[in-house]
């Protein structure tokens, strides 16, 4: 295997076994808008107390039921650790929802190619400078939509 | 077999001792407990054990209450490897985690505070008292008033696991009664009898909440209620102030150094 991981051409369109199936409208939990992170801004009333869900661009695409097990009850900034530019404002403002819009918890979901841990690690860096404390998770989403792991950081 | 799952464990393994013994197998401790009035169905939904495990253990459970009946074997892959489970902890539940270490540290010290109780011409009463008053204020009004006031409040607290919890409480609340007794009157047999039994009590239930209780637990949180009970830990120990933990992991520490002292001479 060569090449960078996180744009390697893979194609499982010939996936066959699907779980679930195609009944019923499944109705949007999105909340607010905007949602990219360079957009949103901490004093925003839809951050403060709240549950955040900080996902990597890629995540919504990629894990079939986002909006019902992940997005519902949370609001949420989305962001690409790999494309975006000014990345330190990113941590600013995670300091920023922590310590003025006192978050209650912070949700980090990234795709499991190497260069997505760059927003847990934004996460973390933005956790660690704030004066406050509260817990935060990462999920790390498999390409074919599959949770690979869930865990306190 | 529905009937067995509704029964309660201690019946269950005094009228079949085996089943004891095959929980045992599977890491499920029910034979020493002091209560054993939980429901064999929740025993075995605690323990989160995968599926092909808890199919097989209902299997032998079966087998062993009905010896006669014809009880269909499952099947299981033995190719497939199940890793063991990490456990992970919630912050607010690791942080109670943590506070059991210092709690375990005192418990591992009893057999050598009781030899020197022993061996005294006069009980050390400024000893004893400093002990319990570690038991009394960090074990338990830093620690299991946290249980008590928040963690349990997150899940059914008529629950049987819960009300074990708050009885082995109770009963430890009970024993450190009698070692203050033992203590004014001077009485050695007293002391010993129940630091050790004290002991032997905390050291199953700390067990019982790290392995079994909090994953438990944790695993009925949401997001929503892991945030607020981390803000609300925090907010009780910040009545109480940083200084009352550093108070009691530097009296563990100078018990430490002066009985790894007494043992070495």
């Amino acid at each position: 295997m060569s090449g960078c991981p996180g744009s390697k051409t893979i194609d499982f369109s010939e996936k066959t076994i699907q779980e679930g199936g195609e009944e019923g409208k499944r109705p949007s939990q999105l909340r607010q808008w905007p949602i990219q992170m360079h957009l949103v801004s901490p004093q925003a009333p839809y951050f403060q107390g709240k549950d955040i869900l900080l996902a990597a661009d890629c995540s919504a695409f990629a894990l079939g039921d986002f909006h019902k097990d992940y997005l519902k009850g949370k609001s949420i900034g989305i962001a690409c650790p790999k494309l975006d530019s000014d990345q330190e404002v990113y941590i600013e403002k995670i300091k920023s929802l922590i310590d003025d819009a006192k978050i209650n918890t912070l949700t980090v979901m990234i795709m499991q190619v190497p260069c997505c841990f760059g927003l847990a690690q934004i996460a973390k860096e933005g956790a660690e400078k704030a004066s406050r404390k509260i817990p935060v998770k990462q999920v790390v989403v498999g390409l074919e939509g599959n949770i690979l792991s869930e865990e306190w950081i | 077999m529905e009937n067995v799952l509704n029964k309660e464990i201690k019946e269950i393994i005094d009228a079949c001792p085996e089943v004891g013994r095959i929980l045992d197998e599977y890491g499920i401790g029910c034979v020493p407990c002091s209560v054993g009035s939980c429901l064999l169905k929740d025993v075995v939904g605690i323990h989160s054990l995968d599926p092909e495990q808890e199919a097989t253990l209902m299997y032998r459970i079966e087998k062993a209450v009905y010896p006669g009946r014809n009880v269909a074997k499952p099947v299981v892959d033995k190719t497939k490897k199940t890793a063991p489970k990490k456990i992970s902890y919630s912050p607010p539940v690791k942080k109670l985690v943590e506070e059991h270490v210092l709690i375990k540290r005192l418990l591992a010290l009893i057999p050598a505070i009781v030899d020197y109780i022993e061996g005294s011409a006069k009980v050390d009463k400024e000893l004893i008292l400093n002990c319990v008053d570690f038991i009394r204020t960090y074990a338990d009004k830093y620690h299991h008033m946290k249980e008590e006031d928040i963690l349990f409040k997150y899940v059914d607290e008529k629950a049987e696991v819960i009300q074990v919890m708050y009885k082995d409480h109770d009963t430890g609340r009970a024993h450190i009664r009698q070692v203050v007794e033992g203590a004014e009157k001077g009485n050695k047999s007293q002391i010993k009898e129940h630091l050790f039994a004290y002991r032997d009590l905390l050291t199953q239930h700390i067990k019982k909440e790290d392995e079994i209780l909090y994953p438990w637990i944790d695993r009925q949180l949401s997001m929503e209620q892991v945030g607020e009970m981390f803000r609300k830990c925090n907010e009780a120990d910040a009545l109480v102030g940083d200084e009352l933990p550093r108070k009691y992991e530097r009296f563990i520490i100078e018990l430490e150094e002066k009985f790894l002292q007494e043992v070495a001479k």
